[in-house]
């Protein structure tokens, strides 16, 4: 039985705790598919926290960072773009786990609003902040947090309170959990491992670029000495075919996270987000306010529904209307763009990966390729919209931000020929908006970019095609 | 005042080519309607020099750029120019330079006649090898004044008796009045392969059909059959990079030589009063270019650049075209490889067991668009995010299999490590990394 866990506000009269599950497994699974269920469930989490720690990084900097602070800013910008990419390692690797297990890949996540109460905290965009800051210390916080810093402990899960409005869980116990009924052969068994499956998975070798592998100190970014040393963390990508590299994959993410490994271990999510929580407590209210763009939180190209709310009336899950119509279109292409990303992900596990002479490449490798492209290009279409009003009637008012909608579907057609039909689809859906773009009045923000995306989708179209059309085996 | 003359530019290299008429004037450009196209090739304003008379008879911007005269390569022959640094130095703290013209001659109460050019070029590719003084391949003009072609006969102490190598020729440009510079010429040679005489060993063909003629001696030098001592300081890295054959288990010369060269443009100017100035300027001359529309991702202007302002950009020089620039490049060299077979070539100790990248990934195709996708995203002004993945320069000779992939991946340099790019072309990238992350900052693209 799992031990109690604490997720959300409480609501009058309920109990302050609530276990994972009530029984291990729950009744109406078996040890397998309780496994599957909480590697989904922990693929969905990884990913809202990439995005969520994406859009506070995209939210820092802006005009009004005093010159002192800038390259302290730009610091901090990096260390959570970094940690970031290690959630997308994680949310790759939990997929392998999955592979190994034959279960359904997951690349879906919640959307906001979000009420569930198995999540870390609740999905929200929200612009960097002390109070941000603290939600995401609480996510990746070590399960000793309360023993080893009471005190630090006491103050930032108040800051992460006042924040999401409740308690924000720990993933680390999520990840427990997993290690618990992974690492029982009575619950999953020695047969449930899919010692085959390696080849459909992802490799360290296919998307760990940039990155370093069991190796420590400053690497990449410089040598040593280098006078601005980038540390180079570890990407946690782990082919999973077996109990042994399943328990493996599993303690390095949640090592990764709160850092509850040896003490020369690559240093934790938990770690580095608290030591940005120091340096931005030393600074006054109006000083932390200056090193972040005034972004509406939960940014959305929808226009009205229950959900969207001016700034007057906001909640915490209420959403931000991009109204600008200029900010609308980028905003748009956002959206296809990270759907982009998503279906290029999903597709590259579908398709095996083509194992022999020199001259195999594939389709495959040219999806992972298209996947870094398209992180750049959110990015870059970021970068844009960070810059545009909100609102069009209020120039000079909140930025848009990036909104990160979830697609109506990440479900990949059964044939091979109809799932690049989907890539054509999103790419003749991109090629509409920036043509719009192109033709829109407006600050012009962004058009070189936009004439440079529209020559390289046309190009990716005319190699689309040809896979749409070539012979199937 | 003229305080000095420089020849400009200070070095000047030439490509091979045997057609007549030299190779039009031509620039590669970056078009914005396609910017992650080929470079185009567009035709520019080319002069052409009268042979009998060395004068510029006519400048004209040709409808296309041909690189062929027939079956033959054009030879791009490069123009070096004299210029002069005048003014009031005391007052400027330098002067300015500004073209030699007959009209400044005329100020100091010079001529155009009064200007002596000599050219001495030399081929030393034998002597580099085995370190003979009589194997240097040596051509020198002599001082001119006149404005006839004069070929630059390359003479060596161990060539057969009244052999020599053409190693082209240069011109000094008749100043006109309408071209009144002072400029010369340098046409290289055809790109042709010389033989020595040594008896081919049975079977071989006889003479080799690729030899323009059979210029050196064996019976005084020993070029043919020469093979690098082993352990020797001057050997290169890699070995044995002469062509050659197996004599004996060692790889061997086959005292084979080429018409490429590299030497001074030396003038000299008398003024009245006794003064004397003089400047000199660099000349080469090497194969055509193949792909003139792709430029390497590291070149000889990256060094000098290194060399001339040091290993580290000031922030302003940090900017978005130069590191698209280098990206670009990058691409073009993409496209020019194959990169699934350089990704298990054991020169670059990958192997079939243990490549470079993932097999998966090193489809040239999806390669050169990964390197589009940076093209496009760095139009958007987002500082770059790629400094990671370049490799240092003290980093070339580490074969380990994460540091293999490094950028640029798949390529060595002459030295057989690992090709990094100038410690001053990753600074730039460095550089501009470290600067705000969006435009909106206060950057701009």
């Amino acid at each position: 039985m799992g031990e109690p866990i604490p997720v959300r506000p409480p609501l009058d009269g309920e109990p302050v705790t609530e276990t994972i599950a009530p029984e291990r497994p729950p009744l109406e699974l078996n040890g397998r598919d309780y496994a599957i269920f909480l590697l989904r469930l922990a693929a969905e989490i990884e990913h809202g926290l990439m995005v969520q720690y994406l859009f506070a990084a995209y939210s820092l900097g802006g005009p009004g960072v005093p010159a002192g602070r800038q390259e302290r800013v730009r610091a901090w910008q990096d260390t959570i773009l970094g940690v970031a990419k290690e959630e997308m390692g994680h949310l790759v690797t939990v997929q392998n786990l999955l592979t190994a297990l034959g279960g359904p890949l997951q690349f879906n996540r919640e959307d906001y609003p979000n009420d569930s109460v198995l999540y870390e905290s609740g999905f929200r965009l929200q612009p960097f902040s002390l109070g941000t800051l603290a939600t995401y210390i609480c996510a990746e916080s070590p399960g000793d947090w309360e023993q080893t810093n009471p005190d630090q402990a006491r103050e930032i899960k108040r800051q992460a309170t006042d924040e999401s409005g409740g308690v924000v869980n720990r993933v680390g116990r999520l990840y427990q959990e997993l290690i618990d009924v992974v690492g029982d052969a009575a619950l999953v068994p020695d047969s449930a491992f899919d010692s085959g499956s390696g080849v459909y998975q992802a490799t360290w070798d296919a998307w760990g670029r940039g990155f370093r592998r069991g190796e420590r100190g400053p690497a990449g970014g410089g040598p040593a000495d280098d006078p601005d040393p980038r540390d180079e963390h570890e990407l946690v990508i782990v082919t999973v075919t077996s109990r042994t590299t399943a328990l493996e994959a599993l303690r390095l993410i949640a090592d990764q996270g709160e850092g509850f490994g040896s003490p020369d271990d690559d240093e934790s999510h938990f770690d580095r987000f608290v030591e940005i929580h120091g340096e931005l407590s030393a600074l006054e209210p109006q000083e932390q306010r200056a090193l972040v763009r005034s972004l509406a939180p939960n940014p959305t190209t929808h226009l009205d529904g229950q959900d969207v709310r001016p700034k007057a009336k906001r909640t915490l899950t209420s959403t931000s209307a991009i109204s600008n119509p200029e900010a609308r279109l980028w905003a748009h292409l956002f959206n296809v763009r990270y759907r982009k990303l998503l279906v290029n992900l999903s597709h590259s596990f579908e398709l095996a990966a083509q194992r022999g002479g020199p001259g195999d490449g594939g389709p495959r490798g040219a999806l992972i390729n298209r996947s870094f492209a398209e992180m750049y290009n959110l990015r870059s279409i970021a970068g844009v919209l960070v810059g545009l009003a909100l609102d069009h009637a209020d120039p000079e008012g909140e930025r848009a931000g990036p909104p990160f909608q979830m697609p109506h579907t990440l479900m990949l057609a059964h044939g091979e020929p109809d799932r690049w039909r989907l890539h054509r689809d999103m790419l003749d859906a991109s090629a509409t908006l920036l043509e719009r773009i192109r033709n829109a009045g407006g600050t012009g923000a962004g058009r070189a970019y936009a004439d440079a995306l529209t020559h390289a989708d046309r190009i990716e179209r005319d190699q689309v095609e040809l896979l749409i059309a070539a012979p199937q085996p | 005042m003229i305080h000095e003359l420089r020849i400009l530019p200070p070095l000047a290299i030439a490509r091979f080519g045997s057609a007549p008429t030299p190779m039009d004037n031509y620039d590669a450009v970056v078009r914005s309607e396609d910017p992650l196209g080929y470079r185009r090739l567009e035709p520019r304003a080319t002069l052409q020099v009268d042979v009998d008379s060395g004068e510029i008879t006519r400048v004209f911007t040709p409808a296309e750029v041909s690189f062929m005269e027939g079956e033959e390569v054009r030879p791009v022959a490069p123009f070096v120019e004299v210029w002069a640094l005048t003014g009031d130095e005391q007052l400027t703290g330098g002067g300015q330079l500004e073209p030699l013209t007959t009209a400044l001659l005329q100020v100091e109460g010079a001529s155009a006649a009064g200007l002596r050019w000599q050219v001495q070029v030399s081929n030393l590719k034998v002597f580099r090898r085995t370190g003979h003084l009589d194997d240097r391949v040596i051509a020198d003009t002599d001082e001119f004044s006149d404005h006839a072609r004069r070929p630059l006969i390359g003479r060596c102490e161990h060539f057969l008796a009244g052999k020599t190598i053409g190693l082209g020729h240069v011109q000094a440009v008749r100043p006109t009045a309408d071209h009144p510079e002072i400029r010369l010429r340098f046409t290289p040679a055809g790109g042709f392969v010389y033989g020595s005489d040594r008896e081919p060993p049975p079977g071989a063909p006889s003479p080799d059909p690729n030899l323009a003629d059979v210029v050196y001696d064996s019976a005084r030098g020993g070029w043919d059959g020469y093979g690098d001592p082993r352990g020797a300081q001057r050997n290169t890295a890699p070995p044995n990079i002469y062509a050659g054959r197996r004599a004996g288990g060692l790889h061997v010369s086959s005292g084979y030589l080429d018409d490429g060269c590299d030497g001074l443009v030396r003038v000299t100017l008398e003024l009245a009063g006794g003064r004397t100035l003089r400047a000199f300027g660099r000349i080469g001359a090497g194969p055509p270019t193949y792909a003139p529309d792709a430029m390497p991702v590291r070149s000889i202007a990256d060094e000098l650049e290194q060399a001339l302002f040091g290993p580290a950009v000031e922030p302003d020089e940090a900017t978005f075209e130069r590191v698209e620039e280098i990206v670009r490049r990058g691409l073009e060299s993409v496209r020019l490889m194959n990169t699934a077979a350089w990704n298990v070539n054991e020169n670059l100790t990958g192997s079939a067991d243990v490549p470079i990248m993932d097999r998966s990934l090193v489809d040239v195709v999806a390669l050169t668009n990964l390197h589009q996708s940076l093209l496009v995203a760095l139009r958007s002004g987002a500082a770059p995010w790629f400094a990671d993945v370049l490799r240092n320069h003290d980093e070339a000779g580490d074969f380990r299999p994460p540091a293999r992939r490094k950028m640029p991946a798949m390529m060595r340099g002459a030295d057989a490590q690992l090709l990094a790019l100038t410690r001053r072309q990753v600074d730039l990238v460095r550089t501009l990394a470290r600067a705000p992350l969006f435009p909106e900052d206060g950057r701009q693209p």
